[in-house]
């Protein structure tokens, strides 16, 4: 993947070197750019993800917390969409060490999903499409109101 | 593949209506309880999604909680970076009217990116970018003192 999706998490971390390791190892991130502040930190950096990348920065400064400084409490999660393999992608991240919050389910909206939390303690949600559901379809599957526009 | 970040607010309606009103994100899913509540929504601005959700932890996530800065003191342990559709010195500039707090003004990075960053009304970092020039590692490294390493 060359160049910048439109969008891009940056995620602070207390040890970014060891997050980037471990983002190779446990969801199977690449990453192709460090920018390290010589001291153990990092300023920039990009793992990607098919055609996504994520931002490892730290440690955290100012206005930025990683969780394992906010006793596990967090303001932002990522979702990784795969496209196959999702049963196989959480025992990758277990074997890594992963905290497992939802094993892996089909979702009544057609996604098989799990979450967990990293090393530090960062949410994420792991996802893959099992059935296209409508919106009509999903709120029929969840007795939730669910609107695709307002 | 894609990778879609989630942000959590006290007040996801209103901070819904920001997120459009400054940055022009428009609802793309909205799931709502019986209450009205939201549970979880689908914002898209010029092909990047974000997920928007209320402050919540329950049993079934451990010790962890989402919340909004709003609710710790102001940190955040996630920024989001968003590349600019329009000219990014207007963007800024309707985002500045919405009332966002204006943590960097417009500025062109020796990376060849012009950026700003602010802060929304619950405290979120948001960090926008446009390509104003194609730079060299090499040209990088020499603008900023810096050594970038690559895969590459």
């Amino acid at each position: 993947m060359k160049g910048y999706p439109s969008i891009t998490p940056l995620i602070w971390y207390q040890d970014p070197v060891a997050a980037l390791a471990w983002l190779e190892r446990a969801f199977g991130f690449e990453t192709r750019m460090v920018v390290d502040d010589g001291q153990g930190g990092v300023i920039h950096s990009e793992a990607v993800f098919g055609d996504s990348l994520v931002m490892v920065v730290g440690p955290p400064h100012g206005a930025a917390a990683s969780p394992a400084g906010l006793t596990g409490r967090h303001t932002a999660s990522v979702h990784l969409q795969l496209s196959d393999g999702l049963d196989a992608h959480c025992e990758r991240a277990r074997a890594a060490g992963a905290v497992i919050q939802r094993e892996p389910a089909t979702q009544p909206y057609g996604d098989r999903v799990y979450t967990c939390l990293d090393l530090e303690g960062h949410p994420w949600s792991i996802g893959q499409t099992i059935e296209e559901l409508t919106a009509q379809q999903m709120a029929a599957a969840t007795g939730r109101d669910i609107r695709e526009k307002l | 593949m894609s990778i879609t970040p989630t942000v959590f607010y006290r007040d996801p309606k209103a901070a819904m209506d920001w997120l459009q009103r400054a940055f022009g994100f428009e609802v793309s899913l909205l799931v709502t309880d019986d209450a009205g509540n939201v549970g979880h929504a689908e914002m898209v601005y010029d092909g990047s999604t974000i997920g928007v959700g209320g402050e919540w932890g329950g049993p079934q996530l451990g010790g962890a909680q989402m919340k909004s800065p709003a609710s710790l003191g102001g940190a955040g342990t996630q920024f989001i970076w968003i590349t600019a559709a329009e000219p990014i010195d207007e963007h800024h500039a309707r985002a500045a009217a919405a009332g966002a707090q204006i943590a960097q003004a417009p500025e062109t990075q020796f990376y060849g990116d012009r950026t700003y960053r602010v802060r929304d009304p619950e405290g979120h970092v948001w960090c926008f970018r446009q390509s104003v020039e194609q730079v060299s590692l090499e040209d990088m490294e020499n603008r900023s003192g810096l050594k970038v390493k690559t895969s590459a």
